[in-house]
């Protein structure tokens, strides 16, 4: 495992520094940021001093490797939008994100299994055509439009919830609740179908010819087979969140990294840029690292 | 029910309660489009900074009153005293909410500050481009400003420079901002709001809203149903089709002039012909009421009716399809290349249906027969085309903008617009570089008489541009507050103004 680990380690590494090459070079590509900052009318003199001020005269290459030797020393640059350092803005966005996607994974999860392995073990019954509709749902409802309805219906009208922002348990609930849907409508067809194939197994037979109980079979047996794939379609899925969920922040007014790195994309903050980029890929290896060692402990068949 | 599950419900509904509670008593909850990414006095001619910190925090030497024209802030009078130089008698017991006396070292430092080259301070590059600026401090109270070339309407210049204590550092942006305005900066939750108290040691009458949170939605409709949920109190700024209830949504002039901007170098666009067929092709009058907001008016000039010598005698062009057609094919008969491509370029997310009155325009020009190419681009790539220096191989481009001046003068629009170093100018005429420097150092009658004949000199003579609207913006406010939107709600937000009913 350790080996594999470092193996793991050693290319992530690698990526991790070609990302950082092309995202450096490809966000300045998308030109000088100066004029989007300062006035229209501002004059040659002050754009230059903008330029001087944030290290934009120098050559490409020099920039690069200044912006690489602060990167050693975790100096991630100040954001010229917000005149803080980048690291802390996207940091506090980052924990918000964090929080959001880790909250709605957990609830997708218990969710999407529970009722997506109730739906094989009666296809056509209730559960299933439960299932099957809400699946449907999630996946042909646009986010937009569901939060706008949403806060329509549950906020406006009905006054149960706030229609946005953060502060309290309340203000969770409709954010929530709107990026449920289409990762549960997912994984729930993808547990449901990979649960038919599991229950169907010759090892499922017989355990029901051994007398054992539906609950047993179904979530003891059954399930840890089946879970696999899904596994895969959940990290997938994680990644998404993780890299933050740039409509439902919009909506909502959640200070996630993912309206923060939309924006800093359209403004040209590069270290925001830059820095927002560097943290979400750490989590999604740190991520598919754990993913990996799931696979190992759910099937011992697998090994490092 | 489960225990569980009845503490979830209590829990949720205190939630709730305890938010709806922040927009009651004498408090209200504004909420803007956008977060500000600084709280920096000297960049509150940014639109979403300035509804904060503009005349709430920091206040100015004079102000621009829409209504009444050039009024006295912090200073209690002013006097031209010739070669340049104004003085103004500063209002004296006013000290800046940290305590300190402000006094006529804070305005020499603010002069300073907003045109320090380590923090390129927008009101520094906005009002004093070009300028040299120099104080003389005559006693605590009696301060000489003096600008080089001489600036008749210094005073309303000195209307946008924020006043700020002398301890306030030349080299850095500040995050707590002080000034001496009815309100006190108490805290910035980056992300999620910002909140100000009434300042109990201000020098004028206490305000009646005793604090103001801000909150950052950057979707209209949600932001409009937080004024109808009664969790916030004002929405600035709300795109047409989210107002749609009469007793909450307002509209107002909101100082925007959209045009299409013509650079006359470029062929076909240098013959005076196809400029104008470029106006009488237009049906300005079909986009108002459908794609664009009722009250939206036809422009003539740069400038919106409210600024000195606006002139109303001038008529927008008809909408004459067949007379565009006529003088398209006099052009051609002429040798002009009238059939040569010409860019219409729009900017995505500039205003609502940006798109929808872009894509109108095309057609509209198609229809008489121009070879016409519509690109929306973003922002950034937008300005890379329309301020210069511009792409050498950019081709005869028309390139649609808005022009914001709510500051009564169109000095702060026509040098940058129409003279030939303008930054944005796609013209290149002597005597309208003249014109223009005439009017600026005029003053009076003289002033209003020299901007209205160079605006009939632009739209007639010239034809410098395409013309459209000034543009209305809406705001929708929460009807427990006696609030009306003015044309300077689109860059300040004046606290002390709103009252409740």
């Amino acid at each position: 495992m350790l080996n594999f680990l470092g193996k793991r380690a050693i290319a992530s590494g690698i990526s991790f520094i070609g990302l950082v090459l092309l995202v450096f070079f490809l966000s300045r590509l998308t030109g000088d940021p100066t004029s989007l900052y300062l006035p229209l009318d501002a004059s040659d003199e002050i754009k230059n001093q903008f330029r001087e001020i944030h290290g934009l005269n120098d050559p490409l290459l020099v920039q690069f490797v200044n912006y690489m030797g602060d990167l050693i020393r975790l100096d991630f640059g100040d954001s010229i939008r917000r005149s803080e350092p980048a690291i802390d803005i996207v940091l506090r966005g980052f924990g918000w994100t964090l929080q959001l996607a880790a909250i709605t994974l957990s609830l997708v999860v218990f969710f999407s299994i529970t009722l997506g392995s109730l739906a094989a073990f009666h296809v056509g019954g209730a559960f299933d055509r439960i299932a099957t509709f809400f699946s449907l749902v999630g996946a042909s409802a646009p986010d937009f439009w569901v939060a706008i309805v949403a806060i329509v219906v549950f906020s406006v009208t009905l006054g149960w919830v706030p229609t946005s922002g953060t502060g309290s348990f309340a203000h969770w609930i409709l954010p929530v609740a709107v990026l449920f849907i289409r990762p549960f409508g997912l994984i729930v067809q993808i547990v449901r179908g990979s649960m038919i194939t599991a229950l169907s197994s010759a090892y499922v037979k017989t355990a029901r010819a051994k007398g054992i109980r539906n609950r047993p079979i179904i979530f003891v047996h059954a399930l840890r087979n089946a879970l696999l794939p899904v596994i895969t379609v959940i990290g997938d899925q994680a990644a998404a969140l993780l890299n933050g969920a740039v409509v439902i922040e919009t909506i909502f007014g959640f200070p996630g990294v993912g309206k923060l790195m939309i924006d800093s994309i359209l403004q040209r903050d590069f270290a925001v840029v830059m820095a927002a980029i560097i943290v979400t890929a750490l989590a999604i290896f740190l991520m598919n690292l754990v993913i990996d060692i799931l696979y190992s402990i759910l099937d011992p068949r697998i090994r490092y | 029910m489960t225990r569980k599950m009845h503490l979830f419900m209590a829990t949720a509904l205190a939630s709730t309660v305890a938010f709806s509670a922040q927009a009651q008593d004498n408090s209200v909850t504004i909420v803007l489009s956008e977060e500000l990414e600084f709280v920096e006095p000297c960049m509150a001619t940014k639109s979403n900074v300035g509804r904060v910190l503009f005349q709430n925090i920091s206040e100015t030497v004079t102000e621009l009153d829409p209504t009444t024209g050039l009024q006295p802030r912090l200073a209690e009078s002013w006097e031209d005293m010739g070669g340049g130089t104004w003085r103004f008698n500063l209002r004296q017991g006013v000290t800046f909410s940290d305590g300190t006396a402000m006094d006529a070292e804070d305005i020499a430092h603010s002069l300073v500050r907003v045109k320090s080259p380590d923090i390129a301070c927008e009101i520094g590059a906005k009002v004093f481009g070009g300028i040299e600026i120099t104080s003389n401090i005559i006693d605590a109270n009696t301060i000489d400003v003096t600008a080089d070339p001489a600036q008749p309407i210094l005073p309303m210049l000195m209307s946008l420079v924020t006043v700020t204590p002398q301890d306030t550092p030349l080299d850095s942006f500040v995050d707590q901002p002080i000034g001496t305005g009815p309100y006190t900066f108490d805290e910035y939750e980056r992300g999620q709001f910002i909140t100000l108290t009434a300042n109990p040691n201000y020098w004028g009458d206490q305000p009646t809203v005793q604090s103001a949170t801000y909150v950052f939605r950057a979707d209209s409709a949600v932001r409009a149903a937080m004024i109808a949920a009664g969790e916030a109190d004002i929405a600035p700024s709300v795109a047409l089709q989210d107002a749609t209830d009469p007793e909450m949504d307002f509209s107002y002039p909101n100082s925007e002039t959209m045009f299409l901007s013509i650079e006359h170098a470029q062929p076909p666009l240098n013959d005076r012909r196809v400029r104008e067929a470029l106006n009488l092709a237009v049906d300005r009058e079909a986009f108002i009421g459908t794609v664009l907001a009722n009250g939206t008016l036809l422009a003539t000039g740069m400038t919106p009716p409210s600024t000195i010598g606006y002139n109303a005698d001038l008529e927008p062009y008809p909408y004459d399809p067949d007379r565009a057609r006529e003088l398209l094919e006099e052009a051609r008969a002429d040798g002009v290349p009238v059939d040569a491509e010409i860019t219409l370029l729009g900017r995505t997310n500039n205003f609502g249906n940006v798109l929808e009155t872009m894509e109108a325009l095309l057609a509209m020009y198609e229809d008489v027969g121009f070879n016409m190419n519509l690109e929306m681009v973003e922002v950034a790539e937008w300005l890379e085309r329309y301020a210069k220096p511009r792409p050498e191989d950019r081709g005869p481009t028309l390139i649609q903008a808005l022009h914001d001046n709510a500051n009564g003068d169109p000095v702060f629009s026509m040098y940058f617009k129409y003279h030939s170093d303008g930054q944005t100018s796609g013209l290149a005429y002597p005597e309208i570089d003249a014109m223009i420097e005439e009017a600026t150092i005029a003053t009076g009658d003289e002033r209003t008489a020299k901007w209205s004949e160079l605006f009939a000199y632009l739209h007639e003579d010239i034809i410098a541009d395409v013309m459209l609207f000034h543009m209305v913006g809406f705001s929708r406010v929460n009807e427990r507050l006696d609030f009306t939107p003015t044309i300077r709600t689109n860059s300040e937000l004046q606290l002390s103004q709103i009252q409740f009913k």
